[in-house]
């Protein structure tokens, strides 16, 4: 397949403004200026883009819920909180061709109405929130963006705003409170963000891979998008891969590819010759699925029909080597460290799996231990939670303990028991109590 | 307004209204932790779960709003019952097991629940080590307040009640996940005006009062309607008592006025309460007071009265309208003495009511507005001074704490004069003076009604009899503030409320319309004669006597 | 290698802060960007950890009173995302991805070297202040596991080596 999203990687000085207008740069931008927004908006939903952030939420429907007649400012906010364990790409979409992003913000923005843009872009990435200021800069003097862009009298301001560690600031709305300079606690649904989002105001939260795609819509048309991948399914995909691969890193594929063609074609394989175990198909939120499963196809609805998700694209892959309890261990360990504290049972019960598998990887397994953690699992998933923070830490694990319930039993075999805590005895120094005293 | 079934019971309830108040309004009660109706909702202790017909998944009760012909099941639907089944097995896994020695059981929402559900079978949350926060274990966290962070179930009503009630944002969420805790700034000492509420609003028992902790087990407390006597506001308020001892003051519902709130200041007047100085009619005897009967007081009394040359009468704005109507008409019109009501300009203070608007008050008194409304004079501190230097005949002092001026130097120079007749139950210069002192009991021992800032009127109910016998604390458990405590096995005192003493008065003067059996009378004569009270009707006022309230307290805090 | 140290004010000379008339403009200029004051804070207070190395009770009291609110809020705003030094860094703050790819790929590893090398463990800064190890979740740079991020920089496909290499070299330049 032709690269789209990643065209400019190998590119000298790919991230130049010059390099993308070289390269057909905002021509979406202009041929989206010269349409209504409605019509740009029924452009994107023709072409069946599905949001590129984990839920797979078909972008267009999602531009289409704010409200036409609403007074005062809306926002769009491109989501570059790219957290998930596995997922990589939209940095790589930074690193090379930043001004994909930007036009593609422009684009969204305009069908949407809003003037003002916003980057969430993570705390830690530091020189790719760097690289976007710039380009936006580039952009501004360069005439794309601020008042009166392109003389279309649309007028639009980007801003890049850091997050400062903290993964729950992926979820859109956690990301909205965070935006607002709050603690990122997810809110309650409804109000949606299209309606009540940034600042009280309809906002669309659409992730850098989602947007980047926007402008290829544009210019090449929905018809050429919608042919890339599989019905419903569509458009360019880029998958993360990384673990015991050979080859790992971003691999632009059409959506619809099997795990195995990514897996042992595209990454050259396992590392040292040894033996797929299992795969994680979207991050680690998704349920694991084992080497069995690797002929799945890799897109939203294949994945969900096998019984995970798609999710981010973020694929890991573990050998024969890898010990499911202690992988289900750091698993938890990230839940626990990143659940928002919010609601009782992701708060509880992330920490709870991480405390009983820590138990089990030290050798003081107890019988109860796997279903145990299925019932922490189950009453922490759908819908017991504000944001499925809930879903995402118990769906791996209890798909791990299912999948792989043998690895885990035999912890219970050879567990020695907890070593109890002997406490001091301390001497009474004070008078003795009693009758008489 | 939507109509709704819930469990089977089919519940019209105004728009807008949550399912949980619906549930409520149908009788059925659908458990919550963060859900508080005068706070925002937030959604996140996931025990209000309640299953709606048609929607795949569970739904918290709190956060969905009515809707016309919803089919909701909660104590029907197993799948419910499941999910807060294991929101309870997560929240006690962390939950220290010390009901018996923390001061919230008996109060606390955690406790009830886990009581009610005794189906429930919790068999895994007592195998990891719990998680603990060395160092708020019981820690001072502001002047009022003390913190057990590891009971917190992390449901931010606290946090919610400082940044939405009282503004003082003084409380946050520290750190994150299962680590999250509750602190001030830097550790700063949790300055705010309505602290105690935030120890209210607590489901379990992380904050509580200081002052309350451990001096009563909460179900031993009986509660009595009341109204706060700290300033005009007028919040509404229990007196939380047992054996004749107020131990404390605890909001009571009012939309209108306190919501279900109370500042510190008012709060911590409980205390106050318990302070009887005088036990026994008194009279001057050769100097000497002497103990006397009130068999001996009403005769002997009013033919003073009758023949004093000129007689003033200094009300008092902590007084109740029925016994400012008595006064005005008995001392006013019939022995065609003069009456003042000092008022003095208190601190200011404020109160949020339930649409979150400020109420605010500089006054004092919890009836200025009654007295004014009852056409009656008042007068501010040189005022009084003024007044009392012509005392040349007779003084009645109803209140000796109506206005601090009344143990200034120079009224008690002016008061020293003439004879003085004086009712007071707290210890005052002024009984040093009297010729006839008389006991009157605390708020906890009266009955009547106040008007408020905001214009409404008020009942208070009594909470028991006043207290006989007297004596000092041997544990020193009351607050040095009042050394002296009831004692819960005397028979009742012999203080009577002043309405008593002065429709008593009447009778013996042979006013027979004044002579009244209870504040509902005078109330009823009141709305009859009175333009100001007319239409009021006393039972409309709707105050039940007594209840056991924590339960019923428990769904606001 | 462009990574510059962290340099850390005493506690004591951020006690009590006022915005000089530099921070103050780019605060405005921040101020400009959202339609609330509220909003900035995570800027502002990225402005100060640059400004002053670390967020300090001082710096909330600061930036809450800039920013009109209360500095509960804002600590509790801090204290919620892990990036925020609440602490003097370190010079050199080496933050280690633990999470699942790195941890398979030679993370672990590098973790164990990491903490003998400098004799402290996590959350530990070395005693001449020049190190300080933090395990952190998923850096968001799988593909090339193991990652440590120093100060602002990523380091990808790390070996024992190559980890050695750069910190001979942080060393070498004191």
């Amino acid at each position: 397949m032709e690269a789209v999203l990643l065209r400019a990687r190998g590119v000298p000085d790919s991230r130049a403004i010059a390099t993308y207008l070289a390269a057909g740069g905002y021509e979406g931008w202009k041929k989206a200026l010269a349409m209504a927004p409605d019509a740009v908006t029924r452009e994107v939903t023709d072409s069946e883009l599905r949001g590129r952030g984990g839920a797979g939420f078909p972008t267009g429907r999602k531009w289409s819920f704010v409200p036409k007649d609403h007074p005062g400012p809306r926002y769009l906010i491109c989501n570059a909180d790219e957290s998930e364990p596995g997922t990589f790409k939209d940095r790589e979409i930074i690193e090379h061709d930043p001004h994909q992003v930007i036009e593609g913000i422009a684009i969204a923005s305009y069908a949407v109405g809003a003037k003002t843009a916003y980057i969430y872009i993570r705390g830690e990435f530091v020189r790719w929130a760097r690289i976007l200021e710039e380009a936006i800069e580039e952009a501004r003097r360069a005439g794309f963006l601020g008042k009166n862009g392109l003389g279309s009298g649309f007028d639009l301001d980007v801003w890049v705003h850091r997050g400062a560690g903290a993964y729950i600031c992926g979820e859109e709305t956690a990301l909205l409170e965070s935006l607002e300079g709050k603690r990122g606690f997810p809110r309650l649904k409804p109000p949606f963000p299209a309606v009540v989002g940034a600042f009280g105001k309809p906002t669309v939260v659409n992730n850098v891979e989602t947007l980047a795609c926007v402008p290829h819509i544009m210019t090449r048309g929905a018809h050429w998008f919608a042919s890339i991948g599989r019905p419903r399914n569509t458009g360019p995909k880029l998958f993360s891969v990384s673990g015991h691969v050979n080859r790992p890193g971003v691999y632009e594929l059409p959506l619809g590819v099997t795990f195995r063609e990514i897996i042992h074609e595209h990454c050259g394989g396992i590392r040292g010759g040894r033996k797929l175990k299992a795969f994680f198909p979207g991050g680690t939120s998704a349920p694991i699925m084992t080497a069995a499963e690797v002929d799945v196809q890799a897109d939203f609805d294949a994945c969900a029909q096998a019984g995970t998700m798609l999710g981010s694209g973020g694929v890991i892959v573990l050998d024969e080597t890898v010990d499911m309890v202690e992988a289900a261990a750091n698993v938890a360990h990230f839940y626990a460290h990143e659940s928002c504290g919010q609601c009782t049972p992701c708060r509880e019960g992330a920490d709870w799996c991480k405390d009983i598998l820590d138990r089990m990887v030290e050798g003081h397994a107890r019988a109860a231990d796997p279903e145990t953690l299925l019932r922490i699992c189950r009453f922490s998933s759908s819908g017991m939670t504000i944001c499925p923070l809930g879903d995402a830490y118990a769906l791996p694990i209890s798909s791990m303990v299912n999948k792989f319930r043998e690895e885990f039993d035999r912890r219970i075999g050879t567990a020695t028991p907890l070593p109890q805590k002997k406490l001091p005895v301390l001497p009474w120094a004070g008078p003795r109590p009693g009758f008489g005293v | 307004m939507p109509k709704l079934t819930i469990d089977g019971r089919t519940v019209e309830v105004a728009a807008g209204t949550n399912l949980i108040e619906a549930a409520r309004a149908a009788g059925i009660e659908i458990p919550f932790f963060c859900y508080h109706p005068y706070l925002t909702v937030v959604g996140q202790c996931r025990i209000c779960m309640v299953e709606i017909q048609g929607q795949p998944r569970l739904a918290v009760a709190c956060a969905t709003p009515a809707a016309e012909g919803m089919v909701v099941k909660s104590e029907t639907s197993e799948r419910a019952r499941e999910a807060r089944e294991a929101v309870m097995e997560f929240l006690l896994a962390n939950h220290p097991l010390d009901c018996p020695v923390c001061d919230q059981a008996g109060e606390c929402l955690l406790q009830d629940h886990s009581m009610e559900e005794q189906r429930a079978t919790f068999t895994t949350h007592m195998t990891e080590t719990r998680r603990t926060f060395p160092g708020y274990e019981s820690r001072l966290i502001g002047p009022h307040v003390i913190q057990n962070q590891n009971r917190c179930i992390h449901c931010s009503r606290c946090i919610r009640f400082t940044q939405e009630i009282s503004e003082t944002s003084a409380l946050t969420y520290k750190s994150r996940s299962n680590s999250t805790f509750i602190d001030t700034f830097d550790g700063k000492p949790f300055e705010d005006p309505m602290s105690g509420c935030a120890a209210d609003v607590c489901p379990v028992g992380a904050l509580t009062v200081r002052g309350f902790r451990f001096r009563k087990r909460a179900w031993k407390l009986r509660s009595t309607p009341s109204i706060c006597p700290g300033c005009s506001i007028g919040c509404n308020i229990f007196i939380e008592h047992h054996e004749r001892v107020v131990y404390r003051f605890s909001p009571r519902e009012n939309p209108g006025v306190n919501a279900t709130w109370l500042c510190d200041y008012g709060r911590f007047l409980a205390e106050s309460l318990n302070e009887q100085a005088y036990l026994h009619p008194q009279r001057r005897v050769s100097g000497q007071l002497a103990r006397a009967t009130w068999g001996e007081v009403f005769p002997a009394l009013s033919t003073e009265l009758k023949a004093a040359r000129s007689l003033r009468v200094v009300a008092s704005a902590n007084l109740s309208n029925e016994e400012l109507y008595l006064a005005r008409e008995l001392f006013g019109r019939h022995l065609k003495g003069e009456i003042v009501v000092p008022v003095f300009p208190g601190e200011p203070r404020r109160m949020k009511n339930g649409k979150r608007e400020w109420l605010t008050s500089t006054d004092a008194h919890p009836n200025s507005h009654g007295a004014r409304r009852l056409g009656m004079a008042t007068v501010d501190g040189e005022g009084l001074v003024r007044f009392l230097r012509g005392a040349a005949g007779t003084t009645v002092i109803l209140d000796p704490s109506a206005h601090p001026s009344l143990a200034s130097e120079e009224a008690l120079q002016a008061l020293g004069r003439g004879p003085l007749v004086a009712f007071a139950r707290a210890k005052h210069p002024v009984a040093d003076l009297a010729g006839w002192l008389l006991p009157t009991p605390s708020l906890a021992s009266n009955e009547g009604t106040f008007v408020s800032s905001t214009g409404s009127v008020q009942r208070f109910a009594p909470a028991f009899a006043p207290p006989g016998t007297v004596h000092r604390t041997a544990t020193g458990a009351m607050s040095p503030t009042c050394p002296t405590i009831a004692s819960p096995w005397g028979p009742p005192g012999e203080a009577r409320p002043l309405w008593v003493v002065l429709s008593s008065l009447a009778r013996e003067m042979g006013v027979a319309t004044l002579d009244l059996s209870s504040p509902a009378d005078i109330f009823a004569l009141m709305a009859r004669t009175e333009e100001s009270f007319a239409g009021v009707d006393w039972e409309e006022l709707g105050v039940q006597r007594e209840q056991r309230s924590y339960r019923e307290r428990q769904h606001v805090g | 290698m462009s990574t510059r140290p962290l340099v850390a004010a005493r506690p004591e000379t951020i006690a009590e802060v006022t915005f000089d008339a530099t921070l103050e403009e780019r605060i405005v200029d921040l101020l400009r960007r959202y339609p609330t004051r509220r909003a900035a804070i995570l800027p502002v207070l990225w402005l100060c950890q640059e400004r002053y190395g670390w967020i300090s009770p001082g710096v909330i009291r600061a930036v809450a009173q800039r920013l009109g609110e209360s500095p509960a809020f804002v600590e509790g705003v801090v204290s919620f995302y892990t990036m925020y030094y609440t602490r003097p860094p370190a010079r050199y703050v080496l933050q280690v991805c633990t999470t699942l790819s790195c941890a398979y790929c030679g993370g672990k590893e590098l973790v164990e070297h990491l903490k003998g090398r400098l004799g402290i463990s996590f959350g530990e800064k070395t005693p001449d202040g020049e190190f300080q190890l933090i395990g952190v979740q998923c850096l968001g740079a799988c593909g090339g596991a193991p990652v440590v991020q120093i100060n602002d920089d990523y380091f990808e496909q790390l070996d024992i080596k190559r980890l050695d290499g750069l910190l001979d070299e942080l060393t070498g330049r004191r």
